[in-house]
């Protein structure tokens, strides 16, 4: 026979005056936000009629009426009495909202909507009525990208960058095995061993189709020193003359893609070596002596005592050499375009090129083209899941 | 220490050691070398062919102010600090918010929510790219700094949150139960107590996401086409349209868009590197 009443306690009890003027100055700032806010209202406000851009200050404006309709709604939640009773359980999501929010709207719903696009066709434009001009090709696209034999040259170029991208985490060892020592200067030489990483893509993009070009770029310069030498013409100008011409590595079909790969080279390999000189200040000297006591030596000693301690360097290497070679778009972008005739294409800058490139306009093929690089992708992202799942598992 | 100390062994292999040391730097670096020098020559040098000796004048501060002169280098310059610092700002402080329920809260969501952040983190960008662009032109913020600075600030929180949750995982968790004892409100024990713990990892986040940002090719050129709001990465690669052969000025613009980041690099290098090399030690 207990029936006893449970008095609500004090502590727990929904604030109401706090609810609700917090939830009438959300009320309120959705209300400017949704209607009253446009870029012709806020251009007219400047008084400034088509000089200046309005629309960043409109926006502006409307992120401030949504943080306002945010902190607003944190503030009405906080005092409801379901929260008060339950911190634990609803504080995680408070601190999760705006972040979780943001990234949802700009990564995580993107992916599900480009493979939406690509079973349409669609320029990417809408009629005057805000109404989207696309139709439902179902898979179309697939079909016709089957048959492009662009595809299949960008998707051997992936292949490619993969393969030979993976030489930047054994040329990365080298280089960290080589600068870990000490000697005066040595943190010197590392930084700036480390230099090209830094570097913007675009600008070692630049810098070597300079280095490339076989009229003036280093590389003629030094293939001179072998096979040319400077004679003075009739005309008393001084003119080069080479028993063999310098070859013109982007703009051979055959090599541009191996010339691109080698720029990439030179700051994925700085990269890799920053990793495994961090791996290498992590190795136990106890291991190291104990395997002097085995007598192991050089090689030796790397395989069996060092390797195995440097795993972890090895595996974040291997990932962002893998993100690394599948994301090359930048030094295609500004080295070769893609070309001669397409020949140094991958599916990120061939997919670029149909959608927004020259004024193709192409979204639905384009996206179709960015679903199979997304899908060559997801193998690695599940791998890398998989692994982080079980040290999570061996970790707790 | 592997490998064995130099100073163990002979002089011959230190002396050897010695002098390797700087000719694989100069080689490892020769064609930053070859464009410094490009950079600051007279374009009759190049003309001539001498491209890789001694300049027959120094020109550094005509051919660098040329390019200033000449373009609109400054506006692109500041433009990409108008995109960077923002971002910076905003990427950070969210994934503080986030990495902090991600790491102390056990709830059933959290290595889910996590796992969703570190993929998202992952995804090649052309996947994003026509939704982004859609996202951009409705909200009326394509082509503009803040629409970039949107897209930015939203990936990169993918990856702050990664960097974030891991380091906040490593906190004393005692630490945090005992103050919520006490009667300490959540928002409090984040503010005082987790946030100065975490400064390091805020300080290594901000210089790697300045630098990301500031290199950042690809979302500039898919987002903004009107030049007046141009970053330099995409501002330097017109620029190499418009100076057809005239190698010594698209040299000195390269230069210039890579010495903020290169500088960023030389003040903060610990941090730079302890942001990079997360996770590579450990596990």
């Amino acid at each position: 026979m207990t029936s006893h009443v449970t008095r609500p306690d004090a502590r727990f009890a929904t604030s109401v005056s706090q609810v609700t003027i917090a939830a009438l100055v959300m009320a309120i700032a959705l209300y400017f936000l949704s209607s009253v806010i446009s870029t012709s209202m806020i251009q007219e406000m400047l008084g400034l009629r088509r000089q200046i851009d309005a629309r960043v200050p409109t926006f502006l404006i409307r992120i401030c009426c949504l943080l306002v309709a945010i902190a607003a709604a944190f503030y009405a939640v906080t005092g409801l009495s379901m929260y008060k009773r339950n911190k634990l359980a609803w504080a995680p999501w408070l601190f999760l909202a705006v972040g979780l929010g943001f990234f949802i709207v700009y990564v995580i719903a993107p992916i599900f909507q480009s493979i939406s696009y690509s079973f349409t066709r669609w320029n990417g434009l809408y009629d005057i009525n805000g109404d989207w001009t696309g139709e439902w090709v179902g898979l179309q696209n697939y079909r016709v990208l089957f048959d492009d034999p662009n595809f299949y040259t960008s998707l051997k170029n992936n292949v490619l960058w993969l393969v030979l991208f993976m030489l930047a985490v054994p040329i990365g060892l080298f280089l960290a095995l080589f600068l870990n020592q000490v000697v005066t200067g040595i943190r010197i030489y590392k930084s700036l061993f480390f230099f090209p990483f830094v570097i913007s893509q675009v600008v070692v993009g630049l810098i070597f189709a300079w280095a490339y070009n076989p009229e003036f770029g280093l590389l003629s310069e030094i293939w001179s020193w072998f096979f040319c030498e400077t004679k003075e013409n009739i005309m008393g100008n001084l003119t080069r003359v080479c028993s063999v011409e310098p070859p013109s590595i982007l703009g051979d079909e055959d090599s541009a893609t191996y010339g691109i790969i080698a720029a990439g080279l030179w700051p994925q390999i700085a990269y890799c070596m920053i990793l495994y000189l961090t791996g290498l200040n992590n190795v136990s000297s106890d291991q190291i002596e104990a395997g002097q006591l085995d007598g192991a030596k050089g090689w030796k000693m790397l395989w069996h005592v060092v390797l195995p301690q440097l795993k972890p360097a090895t595996f974040i290497a291997i990932v962002v050499t893998v993100i690394g070679a599948l994301r090359s778009f930048d030094m295609i972008a500004t080295m070769t375009q893609g070309g001669p005739y397409g020949s140094s294409n991958v599916l990120a800058y061939y997919m670029y090129d149909q959608a927004v490139g020259e004024g193709v306009g192409r979204y639905g093929y384009g996206s179709a083209i960015a679903t199979v690089l997304f899908l060559i992708m997801l193998v690695y992202i599940s791998y890398f899941l998989l692994r982080m799942y079980q040290d999570e598992k061996e970790g707790s | 220490m592997f490998p064995k100390p130099i100073k163990t062994r002979s002089r011959a292999a230190q002396l050897t050691y010695k002098i390797a040391l700087p000719v694989a730097l100069l080689l490892w670096l020769l064609p930053l070398l070859a464009i410094f020098m490009t950079s600051i020559r007279p374009a009759s040098d190049i003309a001539v062919g001498n491209v890789f000796g001694i300049p027959s004048s120094f020109q550094m501060l005509q051919n660098y102010g040329e390019v200033f002169a000449k373009t609109d280098a400054l506006r692109y310059l500041l433009n990409t600090l108008l995109i960077a610092v923002p971002t910076m700002l905003l990427s950070v402080a969210l994934a503080c918010l986030t990495g902090y329920a991600l790491a102390i809260y056990k709830f059933r969501w959290a290595l889910p929510l996590f796992f969703l952040f570190v993929a998202g983190n992952f995804v090649p960008f052309q996947i994003l790219m026509l939704p982004v662009v859609d996202i951009s032109v409705r909200m009326e913020i394509i082509n503009t700094v803040p629409g970039l600075v949107m897209f930015h600030a939203a990936f990169q929180t993918g990856f702050c949150t990664l960097f974030m949750r891991n380091f906040m995982k490593g906190l004393p968790f005692e630490l945090i139960e005992s103050a919520r004892l006490e009667g300490v409100g959540e928002l409090q024990i984040f503010w005082h107590l987790v946030l100065p713990l975490v400064k390091p990892a805020i300080a290594a986040l901000c210089v790697l996401i300045f630098t990301f940002i500031w290199n950042d090719f690809f979302w500039a050129t898919v987002l903004i086409q009107e030049d007046s709001n141009l970053p330099i990465t995409v501002g330097v690669r017109t620029l190499n349209g418009e100076f057809v052969q005239q190698w010594h000025l698209v040299s000195a613009a390269s230069l210039l868009a890579a010495v903020p980041p290169v500088f960023m690099f030389f003040i903060m290098q610990k941090h730079f590197i302890a942001g990079l090399t997360l996770g590579a030690t450990k596990g």
